[in-house]
C-alpha cells in the first residue's frame, strides 16, 4: 500500500556551528499508511515536535526527504507546502494556538475559509461533533483548557484533511479530559479514514493508536503495532 | 471581511490601551509634521497676502531712502503725466489695550479708492474725515474685540473712535484712518511714509525721481521683503524637516511594534495554511487603518498645533524683520488627505522591514513569536559599517562650506542616522564591560540585565537610538540657544551701556526737541540719539543705524572684529562702521568703500572698522547722526540712550529728572536692566519655535523607548514569567 507519509534519512540540526552537532533528528526513515492512527511516543527533547513540524512543512529538514501523499515537500516550495497545509493537513497544538481575537466559531470557520470551502454549517457541525454547540460566540479565553483543545480539534477536522498532526494534544489537560479529547480525535479520524499522528510522552495516548513509534534522541528506535501494544 | 483580517483588526479593540498608545504615536508624528509645515505656510502666505492687499492696484511705491517724505512732493507727482493714480500713505503699527499689535494705515480716502478699490467699497462716514482719531476697523478685528461703530478703541497712543467697519480682506487686523488725522496722531505733520502709484510710463517716471528716492515695483517690494525672510524660511524648512523626521520615526516605531506583536498569530495562520500574502494583507489592513486613523487625527491635531505655532512664527518674524500679523491657519479638507498619506506612508515605511522578515521567515520561527536575536547580533557589524559610511559621507558634506545649505541639512541628518546605526555594535562591544559593572552593582540580576541588552539587540538598540536621538536633539538645541543667549548678553554688555533708554517701542518716535532738551540738561554725560532704518543695499535690505559717535566712544565698549575704539574718530568725520554680517556678506572690510542712495543721490562711505552685532543677520551700517542727517535729511529718532557719569553725586537726581520729563511727554523709559530684560524676552520669543522642537524630542524619546520596550516585553513575556517563577520580584526583573 502506498504510504501517505514517507521520510527518508531525515535529519534536523540546530545551531550548526563548528564543534556543535546537536541534531534533533538523526536519519529517520518512516512510512505511514493512509487512515493509520500513529502515536509518536518519547520523552521531552526526543525530537517528536521537530518531526511533526517537518511533516507539516512548518520547518525544513537539514538533510533527507519527506513525501506527503507522494509529493516531495522540498520540491513543492513554500507555496506548495502552504497549499498542502490549508487543504490536506490539520494541526493540533499542545497549547491550542487558537487566535485569541476570534470567537470559537470563527476559529473553526477560518480553517474552512483557508481551505476554500467557506461552509458555515460545516463549522457548526464540527463544533457539535466536539460537544461545543452553544459556545460558538465565546472567545478562547472564556473556555477551559479542554474546551480550547476541542476547538483546536474541530478546527483541524472541519476541513476533512487527509492527515492530522497532533503535538501533545493532551499535554495541557487533566487525565479525564485528555482521554475524552483523544477518544474524540481518534474516533473521528478512524470514522473519516484520516491519518492521525500524535506526538506524546503519555502512555495514555498510545492506547488510542494503531501503531506506536518510540523516539529516543532523534531516532525512532522501536515500532509496535496496536496488538503488540495491548500486550 | 475575511476571517484572517478580522482576527488582526479585533486586536485594535482588544488591546485598547496599546491601540491608543499606537494611535497617539502616529497622531503625534503626523501632527508635528503637519503643524510645522502649515504654520510656516500660513505665516508666509499671510505675509504675501498682506503685501498684495496693501499694494492694491499700485504698480509702484515711492519713498525716501530712509525716513518719511515731505508731502509737498505730492504736487509734483500729481502733475506727472506718467502717473495714472497715486495715494499717499502712512503705514504704522499700534498696540491695542490687550497687547496685540495692529497695522494702522493712514490714507486719503478719495485718492486711495483708485489704488485699494476693495476699501473704497466700504460706505464712508463723513465723521471719518472730520473727527479726530476716527478709524475704520476691519470686520474680523471688530468681531474679535466685540466693538462696532460708535465705540472707542483704547491703544498705546491714546483712544481711537470707531466710525465704521470694513470687510475683512486679508486676515491681518487693520485700522484705517484719514491721512491728515494719521499725521496728527503719529506726530508727522506734513510728512508721509510713502506714495503708492499706478504708473503708465515707468521709465519716464524713474528718470525724474531717480535721485533721493526709492522707487520700487510691487514685485520688487515683495521680493525684497521675501529676501529678508530667506534665512528665516530656511530655518522654518529645517524645523519642518526635523518635525517630519521626528514624525516618521514615531510612526515607524509604532508600525514596527504592531508587526512584532502579531508575530505569533502570523505563525498560527501560516501553520493553518494561510498564504504569506494573506497575512501581509491582514497586517497592511491593520497598519493602514491605524496609520489612516492616526493620520487623520494627526491632521486635526496638526491644524490646531499650527494655529499656535503660526503665532510663534509670526512673532519671530515681527521681532526680527517686519510687522506681520498672520491670519489664523484656515481649515482645508486637504489637511486630512495630507495627514492620511503621511500616516500611511510612514506606517508602510515603518512596517516594511519587519513585514519583509515575517513573510520570509519559516512558519515555525513565526510561531515561536520571538525575533531571531542572533541575526541582529550578527548583523550589528554590517549595520555599523553602513552607519560609519553614512557618518563619513555626512562629515564630508559638512566640511565643504561652498555647498548649498540643504546639503548641510542632509549632513546633519546623516550624522544622526549614522550614529543611530552604530548603537547595536556599541552595545555589543560594551556588553562584557556592562556585565562586570552591573554584576558588581546588583549581583546576578545585573549580570542578566546586561546579557539581555545584548541578547535583544534588535529592540534595545532601537530604544538606545531613540534615546540618543532625543538626547542629542535636546542637548544640541539647548546648547545652541544657550550659546546665542550668552553671545547676546555679551553683546548687550558692549553696546547697551546707557543708564536709561527712552522710546524703543516701535509705534513711538522721540521728538527731536526732547533730544535737544535732554542734551543740554546740566550734568548729563551724554545722549545717544538713535535712529534705525531699513535701506536698500545692492538689491537687498540692510539696517542703517545713526548714533552719536562721540557719546558711544565715551561710554560703550564695542566688540571689534576688525579695528578698535580708535575708529570712532573717522566715524565722527563721516566714515562708517559695519557689522560682522555686513562685512562677510559684502566683503566690506576696513578701508573699503561703498555708496548709498541718499536724498541728494549716491553718497560714498569708507568702512573704518567691523563690529560684532547680533541685531540683524542682513547687516548693519552704523554712522554718526551728523553724517546721516547730511545724507538722508531724516530727523526721526527712535530712541534716546541716556548716559550719566557713575561718579556724579547728582546721578540719581539727574536720572529721576530725565524720567520725569519723559513721562510728561508720554514716552516710555527703561533702565538698562529693564531694557536688557526686554531684549532677552524678545530673544526667548524668537526661539520659542525652536524650543518647542526640544519638547518634540522628548516626545520622540518617550514613544521611541516605550515602543521598543513594549515590543521587547511582548517578545519576552514568557521569560518574565520564568523570572517570577524563580522568585524575582517585578522590581528585580533583569530587564
Amino acid at each position: 500500500m502506498e504510504p501517505v507519509i514517507r521520510t527518508i534519512d531525515l535529519w534536523k540540526r540546530y545551531n550548526q556551528t563548528e564543534g556543535n552537532n546537536s541534531a534533533a533528528l538523526r536519519g529517520i526513515n518512516l512510512r505511514i499508511a493512509a487512515g493509520e492512527v500513529v502515536a509518536l511516543y518519547g520523552k521531552s527533547g526526543s525530537g517528536k515536535t521537530t518531526l511533526l513540524n517537518l511533516l507539516a512543512g512548518l520547518d525544513r529538514p537539514t538533510q533527507g526527504r519527506i513525501e506527503v501523499e507522494g509529493q516531495d515537500l522540498e520540491s513543492l516550495g513554500e507555496a506548495g507546502r502552504t497549499r498542502l497545509r490549508r487543504k490536506r493537513l490539520g494541526f493540533v497544538f499542545q497549547f491550542f494556538n487558537l487566535l485569541p481575537t476570534l470567537t470559537v466559531f470563527e476559529n473553526v470557520f477560518l480553517s474552512l475559509e483557508l481551505a476554500g470551502k467557506p461552509d458555515r454549517e460545516a463549522a457548526r457541525e464540527a463544533l457539535r461533533a466536539v460537544g461545543l454547540d452553544g459556545k460558538e460566540r465565546r472567545f478562547p479565553h472564556e473556555l477551559s483548557g479542554g474546551e480550547q483543545q476541542r476547538v483546536a480539534i474541530a478546527r483541524a477536522i472541519v476541513k476533512e484533511p487527509a492527515i492530522i498532526l497532533a503535538d501533545e494534544p493532551t499535554g495541557n489537560l487533566d487525565t479525564h479530559t485528555g482521554e475524552r479529547v483523544l477518544d474524540l480525535l481518534a474516533g473521528r479520524c478512524r470514522h473519516h479514514g484520516t491519518t492521525l499522528i500524535m506526538a506524546t510522552h503519555s502512555p495514555l495516548t498510545c492506547r488510542f493508536a494503531d501503531r506506536m513509534l518510540r523516539m529516543v534522541d532523534g531516532l525512532v528506535i522501536e515500532e509496535r503495532s496496536g496488538e503488540e501494544k495491548q500486550t | 471581511m475575511r476571517v484572517v483580517t478580522k482576527a488582526f483588526l479585533r486586536y485594535l479593540y482588544r488591546r485598547r490601551s496599546l491601540s491608543v498608545l499606537q494611535l497617539m504615536g502616529i497622531a503625534c508624528g503626523v501632527a508635528t509634521a503637519i503643524g510645522m509645515a502649515l504654520s510656516a505656510k500660513t505665516a508666509l502666505s499671510s505675509f504675501r497676502q498682506a503685501v498684495e492687499f496693501l499694494k492694491g492696484r499700485a504698480t509702484h511705491s515711492l519713498e525716501r531712502p530712509a525716513g518719511p517724505m515731505d508731502e509737498k512732493l505730492l504736487t509734483r507727482i500729481m502733475t506727472d503725466p506718467a502717473v495714472e493714480a497715486f495715494s499717499p500713505v502712512i503705514d504704522r503699527r499700534i498696540r491695542l489695550a490687550n497687547g496685540e499689535w495692529v497695522r494702522l494705515l493712514g490714507v486719503d480716502p478719495f485718492l486711495d479708492r483708485l489704488i485699494r478699490t476693495e476699501l473704497s467699497r466700504s460706505r464712508l462716514d463723513p465723521s471719518f474725515l472730520i473727527e479726530d482719531q476716527a478709524v475704520l476697523v476691519d470686520s474680523q478685528l471688530a468681531r474679535q474685540l466685540s466693538v462696532g461703530a460708535g465705540d472707542r478703541l483704547p491703544t498705546s497712543r491714546g483712544s481711537l473712535r470707531i466710525v465704521g467697519v470694513f470687510p475683512h480682506l486679508t486676515g491681518e487686523p487693520l485700522l484705517l484712518m484719514d491721512i491728515a488725522q494719521a499725521q496728527r496722531f503719529f506726530g508727522l505733520p506734513g510728512r508721509v511714509d510713502r506714495v503708492d502709484l499706478i504708473l503708465t510710463d515707468e521709465a519716464s517716471f524713474r528718470s525724474k525721481w531717480a535721485e533721493g528716492f526709492r522707487l520700487q515695483s510691487g514685485e520688487q517690494r515683495q521680493a525684497t521683503l521675501m529676501d529678508m525672510l530667506r534665512a528665516f524660511r530656511l530655518n522654518l524648512q529645517a524645523l519642518s524637516l526635523m518635525a517630519l523626521f521626528v514624525g516618521i520615526f514615531l510612526v515607524y516605531n509604532t508600525a514596527m511594534f504592531t508587526v512584532v506583536s502579531r508575530r505569533k498569530d502570523a505563525g498560527i495562520l501560516r501553520s493553518l495554511g494561510a498564504k504569506p500574502r494573506e497575512i501581509l494583507f491582514a497586517f497592511l489592513t491593520e497598519i493602514l487603518l491605524l496609520g489612516g486613523a492616526g493620520g487623520i487625527l494627526g491632521g486635526f491635531a496638526g491644524f490646531f498645533l499650527s494655529r499656535f505655532l503660526t503665532t510663534l512664527v509670526a512673532d519671530s518674524i515681527s521681532n526680527l524683520y517686519f510687522f506681520l500679523k498672520p491670519s489664523s491657519t484656515q481649515w482645508s479638507w486637504w489637511i486630512l488627505p495630507g495627514g492620511l498619506l503621511l500616516g500611511w506612508g510612514a506606517s508602510l515605511l515603518g512596517s516594511f522591514f519587519p513585514l519583509k522578515e515575517l513573510v520570509r521567515v519559516e512558519p515555525i520561527q513565526a510561531l515561536r513569536g520571538r525575533a531571531a536575536s542572533q541575526k541582529f547580533k550578527a548583523g550589528a557589524g554590517k549595520v555599523a559599517l553602513v552607519g560609519l559610511g553614512i557618518l563619513g559621507a555626512s562629515l564630508v558634506l559638512l566640511a565643504i562650506p561652498s555647498l548649498h545649505v540643504y546639503w548641510g541639512f542632509a549632513g546633519s541628518f546623516g550624522m544622526l542616522l549614522g550614529a543611530s546605526l552604530l548603537t547595536g555594535l556599541v552595545l555589543l562591544l560594551l556588553g562584557p564591560g556592562l556585565k562586570v559593572g552591573l554584576q558588581r552593582l546588583s549581583g546576578l540580576p545585573g549580570k542578566m540585565a546586561a546579557g539581555n541588552i545584548c541578547q535583544n539587540l534588535g529592540r534595545t538598540a532601537v530604544a538606545v537610538a531613540a534615546f540618543m536621538v532625543a538626547l542629542s536633539l535636546s542637548i544640541g538645541l539647548t546648547s545652541m540657544i544657550g550659546s546665542f543667549r550668552t553671545s547676546l548678553i555679551w553683546w548687550m554688555g558692549t553696546q547697551l551701556r546707557g543708564d536709561l533708554y527712552i522710546g524703543r517701542i516701535p509705534d513711538m518716535e522721540v521728538p527731536e526737541n526732547f533730544y535737544e532738551e535732554l542734551r543740554f540738561l546740566p550734568g548729563i554725560g551724554g545722549v545717544d540719539p538713535f535712529r534705525n532704518v531699513q535701506i536698500d543695499f545692492r538689491g537687498t535690505s540692510v539696517y542703517l543705524k545713526a548714533v552719536d559717535a562721540s557719546v558711544l566712544q565715551k561710554y560703550t565698549r564695542f566688540g571689534w572684529l576688525k579695528g578698535g575704539d580708535e575708529n570712532w574718530e573717522p566715524v565722527k568725520r563721516g566714515a562708517v562702521i559695519v557689522s560682522e554680517s555686513f562685512y562677510r556678506r559684502f566683503q566690506a572690510g576696513p578701508g573699503s568703500q561703498f555708496t548709498l542712495n541718499g536724498i541728494h543721490g549716491p553718497a560714498s562711505f569708507e568702512v573704518a572698522a567691523v563690529f560684532y552685532d547680533y541685531t540683524s543677520e542682513h547687516g548693519v551700517i552704523m554712522m554718526d547722526r551728523s553724517t546721516y542727517l547730511k545724507v538722508f535729511q531724516d530727523r526721526t529718532l527712535n530712541s534716546l540712550g541716556i548716559f550719566v557719569e557713575a561718579a556724579d553725586p547728582r546721578r540719581q537726581e539727574l536720572l529721576q529728572e530725565v524720567r520725569k520729563r519723559a513721562k510728561n511727554r508720554g514716552l516710555p523709559v527703561a533702565t538698562r536692566d529693564q531694557f536688557w530684560g526686554s531684549i532677552l524676552t524678545l530673544f526667548d520669543t524668537t526661539f520659542a519655535v525652536t524650543r518647542s522642537m526640544r519638547l518634540l524630542a522628548i516626545v520622540v524619546a518617550f514613544f521611541g523607548i516605550a515602543g521598543a520596550l513594549l515590543t521587547l516585553f511582548l517578545e519576552r513575556q514568557r521569560e518574565f514569567g520564568v523570572y517570577r517563577a524563580l522568585g524575582f520580584s517585578p522590581g528585580k526583573w533583569p530587564a
